[in-house]
C-alpha cells in the first residue's frame, strides 16, 4: 500500500499561494517571467497533441449535433403531452379526494359504499294474487279487485264482504246488511306501494320498510333526533319508539322507529337524508297479499254465516230453535269484530311503513356535511393517511436505499479503483 | 477560481456552463465547438494513438448528450464533466489494451497553439516532451488534464473524482516535477 504523507499547516498554506499564482498566471492576470513562464509550459503542452482532424470532428458534431436538433420536437412533443395530461390527472386526482371511499356521502343522494338497499319480497306461500282470493270466495261474498294506482300504488278497494244476497227478515223487511269489512270509513283503503320501488307489483299487497343510519356530531344527536320526529308528524307519520344516548364527550347514539303512510316513505327518506349525511340505508319490501286475502276471506265467511243465521232465524220454526241459532249469532259476531280487527291490521301493515332511524354521533360524523370545517377535517384525514402511507414506505425504503446507496458506492469506489490501476506503476 | 485561458473559444464554453441548467441544442452545439479540439488532444496524449483518441472523444461527448438529462450543476460545469468523462473512457480503454502510456510519446510536435515553428520552441517543446514522458503516470494524467482541459483546481478535483485540496497538491507536486526535469535536461544540454 503506497503511503502519502499528509502536508503539514505550512506545506499547505505554500501549496496554497503557489496555485493561486499558477492560476493567475494561466488565466493571465498574472504577469512577470514566471507567469509567462507558466503560460509558455501550458503551451508547449498543448502543442504536443496534433490537432484534432476537422474531417473527424466534422462528422463527430453531425452526429452528435443533428440528433439534437431532431430529438428536439419529440421532447416537445412529451412536454405537451405531459402538459395536456396534467389537468386530466389532476381532476381524476380531485375526484377521487372528493368522492373517495374514505368519505362519508355529502348530503341524500347516492348512498355511499357503506349503504345497501335490498328488496325482499316474500309471498307467503298461500294464495297470492288478489284474482285467486276472489276465486276462493263463495259466490255470495264479492271483494273488488286490487286497482293500480297511477303513482305504482295498489289501492285494494275495502272488503266489502256482502254477506250474500239481500237477506230479508223475518218481519219481511228488506235487510241488506252491508256489513263493512274495512276500518276506512270512506269504505275504501289505500295501500300504496312506496314510490320509485321497483319491486312493487300492481294488484299485490306489499308491506314496505326501510331503515336508516345518519351521522353527525355527538353534540347533535338529540337535536337531530329531533328534526326527525318532526319531519315524521309533518309526513302524516309518528314515531312508535325513540331511544336517545347521549354521553358526554364520547359517541352518542339515537335509534327511533318511525311509521309512515306507505306512499310517503320515499319522500320521507329522502328529507331524512337531508337532515343529515346518510352512513346506511336499506329498504325492504314483504308480499302480503296472501295474510291480507286470509283475512279478508275470514270476515267475509263470518259475516256470511252471519247472513245464514239470521235467515235461519227468520225460519226457526220454534222459540228454542231461534234461541239456539242466536246464540250462535251472538258467537258470529264475535268472530266478525275479530276478522275486523286482523284485516284492519294487515290494511295497517301494507299502508303504512316502519322506517328505523340510527342517528350515529362520533368524531367521524363531525366532519360531515358541505362546511369549511368538514373540508379542514377531510385534508386533515387525507394528509395524516398520506403521512402514515409515507412513514411505513419510508420505514421499508429508507433502509433498502441505504442499502442500495452503500452498494452503489463500493461498486463505484470498486470500478473506480480498477480503472485507476492503469495509472500505477508497472 | 477562475479559468485558465480567457478566449472566445472559452467565452463559448462558459456560455454553455451558463445554460447547464437547460442542456439545450445551443449549448451543447458550443460546448461542441469549444472542447472537442481540447478532449481530442487530452484523449491523443493520454493514450499516444488518434484513432483511439478520436473513439474517446466522440465516446465522451455522446456520453455527456445521453447523461444531460441527469446532469447536476452542482457537481460542476458541463466542461469539467466532459473531461471527466473522457478520463474514464481513456483509462478504460488503457485498460482494455492492457498496456501503460509509453514512456515516450511518438507523436511528433505539432505546432498547435502559437504556430511557431523556430528552433529555439522546437527545442523546448523536444525537452518539456521528454520531461512529460518521465513523469509517473498519475502526475502525467493531471497535468495533461490541467493544460489540456483549461480547467480550474475544482473542475480539476471533479473531474478526478478527489478532493479539491488533494488534486491541488497532485498538481502542485506534478508541475513541480515537470520543471524540475525540464531544467535538468535544459541543463544537460547546455552542459
Amino acid at each position: 500500500m503506497r503511503v502519502v504523507p499528509f502536508p503539514s499547516a505550512e506545506v499547505r498554506a505554500q501549496e496554497s499561494a503557489w496555485l493561486a499564482e499558477l492560476e493567475a498566471a494561466l488565466s493571465g492576470e498574472a504577469q512577470g517571467p514566471a507567469a509567462e513562464s507558466w503560460r509558455e509550459l501550458r503551451s508547449d503542452v498543448r502543442a504536443l497533441a496534433p490537432p484534432i482532424d476537422p474531417e473527424f470532428q466534422h462528422r463527430l458534431h453531425e452526429r452528435l449535433v443533428r440528433p439534437v436538433k431532431q430529438q428536439q420536437p419529440r421532447r416537445r412533443r412529451v412536454r405537451s403531452f405531459v402538459f395536456a395530461g396534467a389537468p386530466a390527472i389532476a381532476a381524476v386526482l380531485i375526484a377521487l379526494v372528493v368522492a373517495g371511499p374514505w368519505r362519508g356521502s355529502a348530503s341524500r343522494g347516492p348512498v355511499t359504499s357503506a349503504a345497501s338497499t335490498s328488496l325482499t319480497q316474500s309471498s307467503g306461500g298461500a294464495s297470492s294474487s288478489a284474482g285467486k282470493a276472489n276465486r276462493a270466495i263463495p259466490n255470495t261474498t264479492r271483494v273488488p279487485p286490487a286497482v293500480v294506482q297511477p303513482e305504482g300504488g295498489v289501492t285494494v278497494p275495502e272488503a266489502r264482504a256482502k254477506a250474500g244476497p239481500e237477506i230479508e227478515s223475518s218481519a219481511g223487511a228488506n235487510a241488506t246488511p252491508e256489513v263493512e269489512a274495512g276500518a276506512a270509513a270512506s269504505g275504501v283503503v289505500e295501500i300504496p306501494a312506496p314510490a320509485g320501488n321497483a319491486a312493487a307489483a300492481p294488484g299485490r299487497v306489499q308491506q314496505t320498510s326501510a331503515s336508516l343510519t345518519l351521522g353527525t356530531s355527538a353534540a347533535g344527536v338529540q337535536s337531530l333526533a329531533d328534526s326527525v320526529s318532526r319531519l315524521v308528524v309533518s309526513d302524516g307519520g309518528f314515531v312508535e319508539n325513540s331511544q336517545v344516548q347521549v354521553q358526554q364527550g364520547g359517541s352518542s347514539e339515537a335509534t327511533l322507529t318511525l311509521r309512515l303512510p306507505s306512499a310517503k316513505l320515499s319522500a320521507a327518506i329522502a328529507a331524512l337524508g337531508r337532515l343529515a349525511p346518510v352512513r346506511a340505508e336499506s329498504q325492504s319490501l314483504q308480499d302480503i297479499t296472501s295474510e291480507y286475502d286470509a283475512a279478508r276471506q275470514r270476515l267475509a265467511d263470518a259475516n256470511g254465516e252471519r247472513s245464514a243465521l239470521l235467515l235461519a232465524i227468520a225460519k226457526a220454526p220454534t222459540q228454542e230453535k231461534v234461541e239456539v241459532l242466536r246464540a250462535r249469532l251472538a258467537q258470529t259476531g264475535r268472530e266478525i269484530v275479530r276478522a275486523r280487527a286482523a284485516l284492519a291490521a294487515e290494511t295497517r301493515r301494507a299502508s303504512t311503513a316502519e322506517v328505523g332511524v340510527t342517528v350515529l354521533g362520533d368524531m367521524r360524523a363531525s366532519s360531515e356535511g358541505l362546511t369549511l370545517h368538514r373540508g379542514l377535517h377531510d385534508a386533515g384525514r387525507i394528509l395524516l393517511g398520506t403521512a402514515v402511507v409515507l412513514l411505513i414506505a419510508a420505514a421499508v425504503l429508507v433502509p433498502l436505499g441505504l442499502l442500495i446507496a452503500a452498494l452503489l458506492a463500493g461498486q463505484g469506489a470498486l470500478r473506480r479503483r480498477r480503472r485507476e490501476r492503469v495509472l500505477e506503476g508497472p | 477560481m477562475s479559468r485558465s485561458v480567457p478566449s472566445s473559444e472559452e467565452h463559448e464554453t462558459q456560455s454553455a456552463a451558463a445554460a447547464w441548467g437547460g442542456f439545450d441544442e445551443a449549448a451543447f452545439d458550443r460546448l461542441f465547438r469549444g472542447s472537442a479540439g481540447d478532449v481530442h488532444g487530452y484523449a491523443v496524449s493520454m493514450l499516444e494513438d488518434p484513432a483511439a483518441a478520436e473513439d474517446v472523444t466522440a465516446l465522451a461527448f455522446e456520453r455527456l448528450y445521453r447523461s444531460r438529462s441527469r446532469l447536476d450543476r452542482r457537481r460542476g460545469t458541463p466542461r469539467a464533466l466532459l473531461f471527466a468523462i473522457a478520463r474514464n473512457a481513456a483509462l478504460d480503454e488503457l485498460r482494455r489494451r492492457r498496456r501503460q502510456p509509453t514512456d515516450e510519446l511518438p507523436l511528433e510536435p505539432s505546432g498547435h497553439g502559437d504556430g511557431s515553428d523556430d528552433l529555439e520552441q522546437a527545442e523546448r517543446r523536444a525537452t518539456v516532451r521528454g520531461a512529460l514522458a518521465t513523469l509517473p503516470p498519475r502526475e502525467r494524467e493531471v497535468v495533461l488534464l490541467k493544460f489540456h482541459g483549461q480547467l480550474s483546481n475544482s473542475e480539476l478535483a471533479k473531474a478526478l473524482g478527489i478532493s479539491e485540496s488533494n488534486a491541488g497538491t497532485r498538481l502542485h507536486r506534478a508541475l513541480t516535477h515537470l520543471r524540475e526535469t525540464s531544467l535538468q535536461s535544459e541543463q544537460q544540454e547546455v552542459a
